[in-house]
């Protein structure tokens, strides 16, 4: 078989096995909700996944100069270009997921707090307390000097109130770490501008997959800044040019859709991520911390146990959080370095074919 | 004494016991010379000896009488202070011991009526759900205490010392360098001056006499399970302190993006900044915030390390990503002495990074950073890659005008000159590729001149990279039509290179033999242009016929003709040289000097008969003057030169 039949070959089962890894994605078990930390661990697998092979392709056993001439000398660099927005993307997320882990943190002590029998109004008091940190974490209007929305809450509960500096000092972390201006959500637009599908013969040639690559890359940054809290998210696009006609995108389109229908709802309240634990941990908060407000020692008996019953969900979403956070931060680290080197890698496939380098 | 679990003896004979234990108890209790914990050990198991003791005497409701009691006077102590402003640990340390005291006696009774086997005792549940309740407002108190205490104490401790980034000397070598002479360039070297005055420096984050009441605090937050409140507090104000300490520095938050778009003046500015902050940051600030974590949390388990690890993430993440930005970046020649900068800093504080984050949950800290001084170590070679192309690959269009010193001899020598203060850390880099380099010089330093200092491999790549120049050199004085100009060119040239290498610290590593050489070079360029210029112009003033006596007139004639239109060729062309170096200028002008004036007094006294014939344009002494105006760079025509020297 000669190499052009071979790279057709190699190019059709990688669009086949996007397919099937987006496919897999779409339809999860009962635990791995959509967009939650197990599933985002799947979902970062999955890029890994597509990343190897399509590297394999475009890179192994390649006379560099064919890389140079058009349209590679075009593509190949707007790729890279992507790439690097991905990187800056990357750490604004794995930025997000320690206000996530701040979350984990305080639901830890509503759990403590709650998790008495029987229960008196101290305790309650105590997870009131933390709750409302919670929620406050959690509706982080992640915009920069979010501080300003912190203090126009009303602390009213002791006399002093909560002590502003604290709570100044957490939320103003989610921006501390970034450029002022960077915005999660410009940057996403930024990585899809000029995204154009490949047509007529280039469509059945390389820079197919190098389309392919460029969309998965675009959605896993897209779905990350979704779900997990990030400078300035205010304008995500919820929409791909994608055509649908393309075979190997069909559940990835799928899911595009369902995230940005989510993402749609939620955006006019006003909301942290898309999380699943997030998204389940504000429900939970907001009826545990009525309940707080609610309850005088002995309290009602069918509130005690519903707000019982809250407790123990919490206690599961805080134990898969525990279990899974801190490892996402790590995979997304990993995500990081493969980007790099696979941006060294074409680079020096640029160079080699002599090219002018970006 | 917190998990003495105290229950309800169910017999007569277990009322003996308790009554002969609480006996025993304030025996003990006389006794002198009790340490203090001992003391308190007794004073707690008194109480909950009297606590079994009342319960025992009577049955239900009466017997709680003592523990509400007891329970009414904590609650007075405590809830009087949630109607005062003023905060505990201002109001003076017998305040604070008193509260805290109180909240023990709380904690005190809370354990002891959990203790008791739960009769479904309605008086027991109240005095115990009180009882949380008060703990609950003492618990909250203590975090505003706490938060208060570290806020107030968190703003006197800046310390003094830190200089401004604006005070360091931060010189961008660019072509400006080339138009440097030595002394300045020395004087301009960028690297981190403070490399060696910035060793581990440990402050008081917070003062001294602070850290007591936060311990204070935070044993009695932590016996009452309230520890993860004080964890939220303590990492919410130290980290926002340490971010502000970072920012002071004023590194820039910038998005890779933007680092690797970024144009080379600003970006040296940054990476500056960040050796700086790197050193203050791991060298002092967390080392003095992980004493802190140990001092205040220490005897908690792993709470210390996890609280420095919060406190710290944010910070040292900026910094690590800022570094890995870099080392994705092209890696121009220029970049070079900036990257060695981090690399050394890096390298120098990895130690303590592994020190700082030595347990489990701050291992990817280190995997990271050393990650990150690899990527580093590939940059510092790649930029030294990438620099000798430049010096081999630099091409010129046009001849250097003048056959001056170039641009290209001034960058490269002054900027190697630089080299010699990272010789360590280039020697470490370049090991694995001393071998392949040292065979491609081709000026083997062997022999007893050789040295430890000229084998090294920093030295065998800074000769590979004049070698580099002296190969450009070469081509770069093919341009020149006039062979003679080539000669001066390369002369100029070589002799610049070495008398950079003997002035400077770059003389170990090239050594006397290498100097040899060159000088010997140079040489042979100053002979060739004697040879190419004037041995013709010699030739003329040749005696045909030796022994016969003086010339014919017309012969004469002819001559000096030949020799004034030849020297008056010369200088028109060769006033516009260049000879920088004034040694090297007056040594040629001497060397010239000897031959042709030599030559043309020979000529003219050899024919004294025509010596007052006008057809001698010139002097002895015209010739010897004129001579002198060779090499200044200013283009003369004799025309001038005559009518000066007739005023």
């Amino acid at each position: 078989m000669d190499t052009q039949e071979q790279e057709l070959e190699d190019i059709e089962l990688f669009q086949k096995h996007v397919s099937d890894r987006f496919t897999e994605l779409s339809s999860p078990p009962e635990d791995d909700a959509l967009l939650s930390v197990s599933w985002l661990h799947r979902l970062l697998d999955v890029f890994l996944c597509c990343e190897a092979e399509f590297e394999a392709i475009l890179i192994m056993d390649r006379d560099p100069s064919q890389l140079s001439k058009p349209p590679f000398d075009r593509l190949i660099p707007e790729f890279i270009e992507r790439a690097v927005k991905a990187l800056d993307i990357c750490n604004a997320v794995a930025n997000g997921v320690d206000s996530v882990r701040h979350c984990q943190k305080l639901s830890e002590i509503v759990i403590s707090a709650l998790d008495q029998n029987p229960l008196g109004d101290g305790h309650a008091k105590r997870a009131k307390k933390a709750l409302l940190m919670l929620l406050s974490a959690m509706n982080l209007d992640d915009k920069e000097g979010t501080h300003v929305k912190a203090t126009e809450r009303s602390w009213s509960f002791g006399r002093r109130g909560v002590n502003k500096e604290q709570i100044a000092g957490h939320f103003r972390s989610l921006s501390w770490q970034v450029a002022k201006n960077w915005s999660s959500a410009k940057q996403i637009q930024s990585m899809i501008y000029n995204l154009v599908a490949p047509r007529g013969a280039e469509a059945s040639g390389l820079p197919s997959p190098i389309y392919t690559m460029n969309v998965i890359m675009i959605f896993v940054m897209w779905a990350l800044v979704a779900a997990i809290p990030c400078q300035e998210r205010n304008g995500l696009p919820t929409h791909f040019p994608v055509p649908k006609q393309l075979n190997w995108a069909h559940s990835l389109i799928g899911l595009q859709e369902k995230i940005a229908d989510e993402w749609k709802k939620k955006e006019k309240k006003g909301m942290s991520g898309l999380l699943d634990e997030l998204q389940k941990m504000e429900k939970l908060a907001q009826s545990l911390i009525d309940f707080t407000d609610s309850f005088h020692f002995p309290g009602d008996a069918e509130k005690v146990k519903e707000a019982a019953v809250n407790v123990s969900e919490l206690k599961e979403i805080f134990g898969r959080m525990d279990q899974g956070l801190t490892p996402l931060q790590m995979h997304i680290r990993e995500v990081f370095h493969r980007i790099v080197r696979s941006r060294t890698e074409f680079l020096d496939v640029l160079e080699k074919g002599s090219a002018p380098v970006l | 004494m917190d998990e003495c679990q105290s229950a309800i003896p169910a017999h007569d004979g277990d009322l003996h016991v308790v009554a002969a234990a609480h006996h025993i108890v304030k025996a003990l209790g006389t006794t002198k010379n009790l340490s203090d914990d001992l003391r308190k050990i007794l004073i707690d198991l008194d109480a909950h000896l009297s606590l079994i003791t009342s319960n025992i005497d009577s049955k239900g409701g009466k017997g709680f009488v003592e523990v509400e009691e007891r329970l009414k006077r904590v609650e007075r102590k405590i809830v009087i202070w949630e109607s005062d402003r003023i905060m505990i640990w201002d109001s003076g340390p017998k305040e604070a011991s008193d509260y805290l005291e109180a909240v023990d006696e709380v904690q005190t009774l809370i354990d002891s009526l959990r203790g008791l086997s739960m009769n479904e005792n309605q008086k027991q549940k109240e005095l115990l759900h009180r009882a949380s309740s008060l703990l609950q407002m003492a618990m909250s108190r203590l975090e505003e205490e706490l938060i208060h205490m570290l806020v107030k104490h968190k703003q006197q401790s800046e310390p003094t010392y830190i200089p401004s980034p604006s005070s360091q000397r931060n010189v961008v070598y660019n072509e400006s360098v080339v138009s440097l002479d030595n002394e300045s360039a020395k004087e301009a070297s960028s690297k981190n001056s403070c490399s060696d005055e910035c060793g581990e420096y440990i402050v008081d984050l917070v003062p001294e006499h602070v850290i007591p009441d936060i311990k204070s605090i935070a044993k009695v937050m932590f016996a009452s399970d309230y520890g993860q409140e004080f964890c939220e507090a303590f990492i919410g104000v130290r980290k926002e302190a340490l971010e502000q300490h970072f920012d002071i520095l004023e590194n820039g938050k910038l998005s890779i993006e933007d680092l690797l778009k970024m144009e080379w003046c600003s970006l040296s500015t940054e990476m500056n900044k960040w050796t700086w902050s790197m050193k203050i940051i791991f060298g002092v600030y967390l080392m003095s915030e992980k004493r802190l974590c140990d001092q205040v949390l220490g005897e908690f388990g792993s709470v210390n390390s996890f609280c420095f690890l919060e406190i710290a993430k944010t910070t040292i993440l900026c910094l690590l990503n800022f570094g890995e930005a870099i080392a994705m970046g092209p890696q121009e020649p220029e970049k070079l002495l900036r990257l060695l900068d981090m690399y050394e800093t890096l390298a120098d504080l990895v130690i303590d990074i592994d020190a700082l984050f030595s347990e489990d949950g701050g291992s990817f800290v280190r995997l990271e950073f050393h990650k990150l001084l690899e990527g580093l170590a590939d940059s510092v070679k790649a930029a030294f890659n990438a620099f000798g192309v430049a010096v081999s690959s630099n091409g010129s269009l046009y001849p250097f005008p003048g056959g001056g010193v170039h641009p290209l001899s001034k960058y490269v020598m002054n900027y190697i000159s630089m080299f010699p203060e990272y010789c360590s850390t280039l020697n470490l880099l370049f090991e694995d590729q001393h071998s392949d380099v040292a065979s491609l010089v081709s000026e083997p330093q062997c022999g007893p001149t050789a040295s430890l200092s000229t084998s090294c491999p920093m030295a065998c790549h800074l000769r590979s990279i004049t070698s580099s120049l002296e190969s450009n050199l070469h081509k770069k004085s093919k341009l020149y039509k006039d062979e003679a100009l080539q000669h001066i060119f390369l002369m100029n040239n070589l002799h610049y290179m070495v008398q950079k290498v003997k002035g400077s610290e770059l003389r170990p590593f090239f050594g006397d033999e290498w100097i040899r050489k060159h000088n010997a070079k140079f040489q042979q360029h100053e002979m060739n242009y004697e040879r190419v210029t004037w041995s013709s112009v010699v030739l003329l003033l040749k005696d045909d016929n030796p022994g016969s006596s003086s010339l014919s007139k017309s012969a004469f004639k002819e001559k000096c003709k030949g020799f004034s239109i030849a020297f008056e060729e010369v200088y028109k062309n060769q006033t516009s040289w260049c000879i920088p170096d004034p040694q090297l200028r007056e040594d040629l002008r001497i060397s010239t000097s000897l031959k042709v004036v030599h030559a043309y007094r020979t000529f003219l006294g050899r024919n004294p008969a025509h010596v007052d014939d006008k057809c001698i344009k010139h002097t002895v002494e015209d010739v010897e003057k004129l001579l002198l105006d060779l090499f200044e760079g200013s283009p003369r025509s004799l025309r001038n030169s005559r009518r000066m020297m007739k005023t």
